[in-house]
């Protein structure tokens, strides 16, 4: 994970939680994460916390997830 | 096992029968007996879907022990779900929520649609792994529970193998096919609930004859005398009662709720108060009806939700508190009959009581049900056995 100060503002998205943060910070770790296996980990957290939010960003992290073979 | 209880003399003619024996009030065992004789083979009340008014909308329940998901989905049907993860059997939802997108659980995040369906199953593979072969996704959906909304009343069969709804519920539905017309919760100040020491049967019983009305409701004797009552019994389905001399409640300037459309002249002054069996409570009027959901919580504990509905959506809000004070004193004074009755079947050797063969039929018609629930449940038990 990097990025000035991200694992902090990860943490703070947490507590309370703030479901379009989390969206947007783990889509930030995955895409400056430096292999498939942790970007990919990242993306789900991402995708997750979309679905559950309803973000329109779900429909575009399941299409990366899955063009990585990692979703259905 | 379950102390088998005598039932030959409930189902005889009200002349002679005796109500049900005191165990099927106190016994836990019989309680338990009676969640699968009775409740969960039925089609019986969970609450209403003016709970779920918008979609997305979820309310977690627990019926007879049992974690229930109420939640109206995205297309805004009412659906019923067992309100736990496929995964580990985690609660899903544990407060009234608006659900935004999916329902995740909060154990390890597995996602449901509002229909169901399982759509993501995060690290089910190794991290960043969101699939593996042995997770079919088509097959771990939430396990919904057999719903049918009638008159605003989510009724659920657990067993899932009851007769379907418009069928097992006919015979009422064709008794007030004049009020088949959209019903419109009165909103925040038309519900309410009471917590009654008693069992759930007791209210049933107490709610369907009108013998006691002038006793413990002496304030209806003004207007709604005994004689203004009749009857009503279809074995095996219902039971309740009627008044010929409905008069419609008025505010201070003497404005009244509109009427439901069309729901023809015979209703003028009639009104009809009917347990649906096993635990739903009905009633309607030219102007207004309510349901009663009997949330049994135990042999000796029962919640009754009350709601208030009206033919229109906007409706005088000093009418309708009005109308929610009148019925709610009507059911208050009930409380201390069915909370008495309760207290009396700890009496041992109590028989069950004799009925009056005039006032007492539709009361014994829900026994001679009970009882006949109980002997096919306990036959088919000895066939199995």
């Amino acid at each position: 994970m990097s990025g000035p100060g991200l694992d902090a503002r990860l943490i703070a998205a947490h507590d309370p939680v703030n479901k379009p943060a989390l969206v947007r910070l783990y889509t930030e770790a995955a895409d400056s994460a430096n292999d498939i296996d942790a970007s990919c980990f990242f993306l789900t957290h991402a995708y997750v916390f979309a679905l559950d939010a309803g973000h329109p960003d779900a429909r575009t992290l399941h299409a990366r997830l899955k063009a990585h073979g990692r979703e259905s | 096992m379950t102390n088998v209880t005598d039932l030959s003399n409930v189902r005889a003619n009200v002349e002679t029968a005796n109500g049900l024996p005191n165990a099927h009030y106190i016994d836990p065992a019989i309680f338990d007996e009676e969640k699968q004789a009775v409740l969960f083979s039925q089609w019986t009340g969970l609450a209403v879907a003016s709970d779920v008014p918008e979609p997305g909308d979820a309310v977690p329940l627990t019926f007879l022990g049992m974690p229930l998901l109420l939640i109206r989905d995205k297309e805004g049907d009412v659906r019923v779900f067992q309100n736990i993860c496929r995964h580990r059997g985690m609660i899903l939802v544990d407060k009234p929520r608006k659900i935004e997108g999916a329902i995740r659980c909060p154990y390890h995040s597995w996602c449901y649609s509002t229909k169901g369906k399982l759509v993501s199953t995060p690290h089910v593979g190794g991290p960043g792994q969101n699939t593996h072969e042995a997770i079919n996704r088509d097959t771990l959906g939430l396990n919904e529970v057999r719903s049918h909304v009638w008159r605003d009343v989510v009724w659920i069969n657990v067993s899932g193998d009851a007769p379907a709804f418009d069928d097992a519920m006919s015979h009422i539905i064709d008794r007030w096919s004049e009020f088949d017309l959209p019903l419109h919760h009165g909103g925040y100040d038309s519900r309410f609930t009471l917590e009654l020491n008693t069992n759930w049967k007791l209210a049933v019983e107490n709610y369907c004859e009108s013998y006691h009305l002038p006793w413990v409701h002496p304030g209806l004797n003004s207007y709604s005398r005994l004689e203004d009552h009749y009857n009503i019994e279809e074995p095996g389905a219902y039971s309740g009662q009627g008044t010929m001399v409905y008069r419609q409640i008025t505010d201070e300037n003497g404005d009244r709720f509109t009427d439901f459309a069309d729901v023809g002249q015979k209703w003028n002054e009639q009104a009809e108060y009917i347990a649906v069996y096993p635990n739903v409570l009905l009633g309607v009027h030219r102007d207004h009806a309510f349901a009663i959901v009997l949330e049994p919580q135990g042999p000796e504990r029962t919640v009754e939700h009350i709601h208030l509905y009206y033919a229109q959506p906007d409706t005088p809000e000093g009418l309708r508190a009005r109308n929610t004070q009148l019925w709610k004193t009507v059911f208050e004074e009930d409380v201390f009959v069915v909370e008495g009755m309760q207290k009396g079947r700890h009496v041992p050797g109590f028989d069950g009581g004799r009925f009056s063969p005039v006032m007492d039929s539709p009361t014994h018609c829900f026994h001679a049900w009970v009882a006949g629930k109980f002997e096919a449940h306990r036959g088919q038990r000895t066939a199995a056995e």
